[in-house]
């Protein structure tokens, strides 16, 4: 296997991505699992530290930079686009599978580049990739969604490069390292990072474009974009504690919006941003405890929530329906679906014996250890609200609920497969966390890592826990009535740019154009034509006054003096005189002249 | 050809039962009594704040559970009635 020890894994997805594009359907899909299966083997063989290095426009690039932290992403991306590959053996576009092979393997670019021009690439890569899983819909409202998918994060991706830029001439040096703190750089680079994160403000793309997508999308969508700017902000921005602030706010944000929400697949959308807080908050504590805990998070975060996708997919394959007021019963006709999305329902609560139970309570503990009261404060209700939005509201509304009639039939095999290895992986990570525990940067700061360390020598834990669990389950269920949901959206950033937007253009249109029509009125059609009647009738009338006398001289009838008035201002206005005329006014300024002359001498 | 009649669909009602609540009710009960019967592991021992000694009472899980759901609940419901809008309200933009 010395063969794939320096190879980039990104690499071989992205060149497998192309060749596939040759082959027939069923090739093509074996392929692409063949590939993220040959992705994770590739990432266990590679050497540890920094190597290719190939020079670009005078600088050295670091393709490859191998550590525990790279090394964790690159596991459980590849993994989990393993999963995703055979549960979505259904899809027959070609688009779609090539999308998704490029996506992810040009988050793994994101994840093993040591240098700042390779991961700007690759994190450029993402964002046009992964706009085409969402295209793949082709539906009107999947278009106008990808439209403003890929411009939310053109503008993300010019933020970061303006901060690289600003970094490399203050540094003098590409490296992919923690930044240094207060620059002008490093601002903008967290600034652009926090884009991709759905940080507040920065956090409606999420919502509005991941739900619009296919199927296979979603699932593929949830895991790459926000762990990947989770994982640069580990190597970034550690202990920048503004994050702690930042990852607080997500959290709750991420529960009230996911409250209000009717469509299942936003309600898990919202639950993203809400989870991706926990993580901003853990890496703003930057203690080793806490880098190690946001990393265990990110994994089994992309574990379960990829499975809830599938379940959600899953659904919406079999009836086309995602909206809460129109599911439910579903529990009748598709009862594995239902099982697995529990299971990454109750992985995502941080119910004991799951996954999130051992990943999120390193976060929770390194913000109690630094003293961080309020932000643990925050992590723990922030905590129970999952377990309300995701881990009840989800599968509650979705199958059970009350019955609407609907008899869809099970999940395809290939569906129920693909969920089946995520949700055994919930719960075996949930009961076994050493594997994982062992590939996490600063392992050694965990202290219970075994099934009875954390499970009867910390009984406590497991007890508080429960606690917290069962009355959040009660609160749910007395305010029931006023969960119950209605068919509608609820106003989030993106109203900015698709209603303020238009009403900024609106305003600009009637303040400017208006102007400029006032201009027109005015000034074009009313003051300019006056002017120019002004200037050919002023000097006629002028001149008629002055040959007046000389007119009434010559002869003093009233009629012939008018008839000479009327006719010297038609010649003015027309332009037409005599040549007589003219040689009088010239014999005038003449003279005129000579008396000033003399006047002056 | 005739289709063939149909039953008229009636909902079930919703699953929360009187059963169910009675297991729920014992659940929280049994919580709360297993508090009891251990130890806990107490937090913030630095620091002197009211609310870092609050977090080490006895039941502070239930009432941070009910009341931050609740409260989320409250909340959400309360900003709903600012944030929530018709399902086409963004339908007339490009």
């Amino acid at each position: 296997m010395t063969l794939l020890e320096n190879i980039p894994p990104g690499l071989i997805l992205i060149i497998g991505a192309i060749v596939l594009l040759l082959l027939p359907a069923t090739a093509r899909k074996t392929g692409a699992i063949a590939l993220a299966a040959l992705g994770f083997i590739a990432i266990s063989q590679l050497k540890t530290g920094s190597q290719l290095s190939p020079a670009f426009l005078g600088f050295d690039l670091t393709l490859l930079r191998v550590d525990a932290t790279s090394r964790a992403f690159g596991y459980i991306f590849t993994l989990s686009a393993f999963a995703a590959f055979i549960f979505s053996w259904h899809e027959k576009s070609r688009t779609e599978n090539t999308a998704a092979l490029v996506y992810v393997g040009s988050a793994l670019g994101v994840v093993f580049a040591g240098d700042m021009i390779t991961w700007y690439i690759c994190w450029e890569l993402m964002a046009i990739s992964s706009t085409f899983l969402i295209l793949a819909r082709k539906t009107e409202r999947s278009l106008k969604a990808a439209q403003r998918y890929i411009l939310v994060h053109l503008a993300g991706g010019l933020i970061l490069l303006t901060g690289i830029l600003f970094t490399v001439h203050e540094s003098g040096s590409i490296a992919f390292t923690a930044f240094p703190k207060g620059t002008t750089g490093s601002w903008f680079i967290l600034l652009g990072v926090l884009v991709n994160a759905a940080a507040l403000p920065f956090s409606s793309w999420l919502p509005d474009a991941y739900p619009e997508s296919t199927v296979m999308g979603g699932v593929i969508l949830s895991a790459y974009t926000t762990k990947t700017a989770v994982y640069t902000l580990i190597r970034g921005f550690p202990g920048w504690e503004i994050l702690i602030a930042v990852g607080c706010v997500m959290a709750v944000y991420g529960i009230i919006y996911a409250l209000l929400e009717n469509d299942m697949r936003r309600i898990l959308a919202y639950s993203i941003i809400n989870q991706v807080g926990f993580m901003v908050c853990g890496v703003g504590i930057g203690t080793k405890l806490a880098i190690a805990g946001v990393v265990a998070h990110a994994f089994c975060h992309i574990i379960y929530k990829a499975l809830l996708w599938m379940s959600a997919g899953a659904v919406l394959f079999r009836t086309g329906k995602s909206k809460c007021t129109e599911l439910g019963g579903l529990y009748k006709t598709m009862p594995l679906t239902m099982i697995l999305g529990t299971i990454g329902a109750l992985a995502i609560s941080g119910v004991p014996l799951t996954s999130g139970f051992i990943s999120k309570t390193l976060i929770v503990a390194a913000a109690e250890h630094e003293n961080y009261v309020w932000a643990w404060l925050v992590l723990e209700i922030a905590s129970a609200g999952v377990f309300l939005h995701a881990g009840i509201k989800f599968p509650f509304f979705v199958f059970f609920n009350v019955d609407r009639g609907l008899r869809p039939k099970e999940a395809p095999m290939p569906m129920l497969i693909g969920m089946g290895l995520l949700a055994f992986l919930c719960v075996y990570l949930g009961c076994h966390p050493a594997p994982l525990y062992n590939i996490l940067p600063n392992s050694d700061t965990i202290e219970s890592t075994s099934f009875s360390a954390i499970y009867v020598n910390h009984f406590a834990h497991v007890v508080t826990m429960f606690q917290m669990l069962a009355f959040s389950a009660l609160a749910f269920f007395v305010f029931l009535p006023w969960l119950k949901r209605t068919p509608t959206i609820s106003i989030d950033f993106d109203w900015f740019y698709r209603k303020g937007a238009k009403w900024f253009f609106w305003l600009v249109d009637k303040s400017l154009n208006g102007l400029n029509q006032a201009a027109d009125r005015e000034v074009i059609k009313t003051f300019l034509p006056a002017l120019t009647r002004f200037v050919l009738v002023a000097p006629a009338t002028l001149t008629a006054m002055a040959l007046k006398p000389v007119w009434r001289a010559m002869d003093p009838d009233e009629a012939r003096l008018a008839k000479r008035r009327k006719k010297l201002l038609t010649k003015f206005t027309t332009g037409t005189f005599p040549i007589a005329y003219s040689a009088v006014c010239v014999l005038i300024l003449l003279t005129l002249l000579i008396l000033i002359g003399r006047a002056h001498g | 050809m005739s289709e063939p009649r149909q039953k008229p669909f009636v909902p079930d009602q919703p699953i929360v039962s009187r059963k169910f609540w009675i297991a729920l009710w014992l659940t929280c009960a049994m919580s709360v009594l297993l508090e009891l019967r251990v130890h806990r592991h107490k937090h913030f021992m630095e620091s002197d704040s009211a609310l870092a000694s609050a977090t080490n009472g006895f039941g502070f899980y239930v009432a941070l559970g009910f009341l931050a759901c609740s409260g989320s609940i409250l909340l959400a419901k309360a900003l709903g009635l600012l944030l929530k809008a018709r399902e086409n309200y963004y339908d007339d933009t490009p």
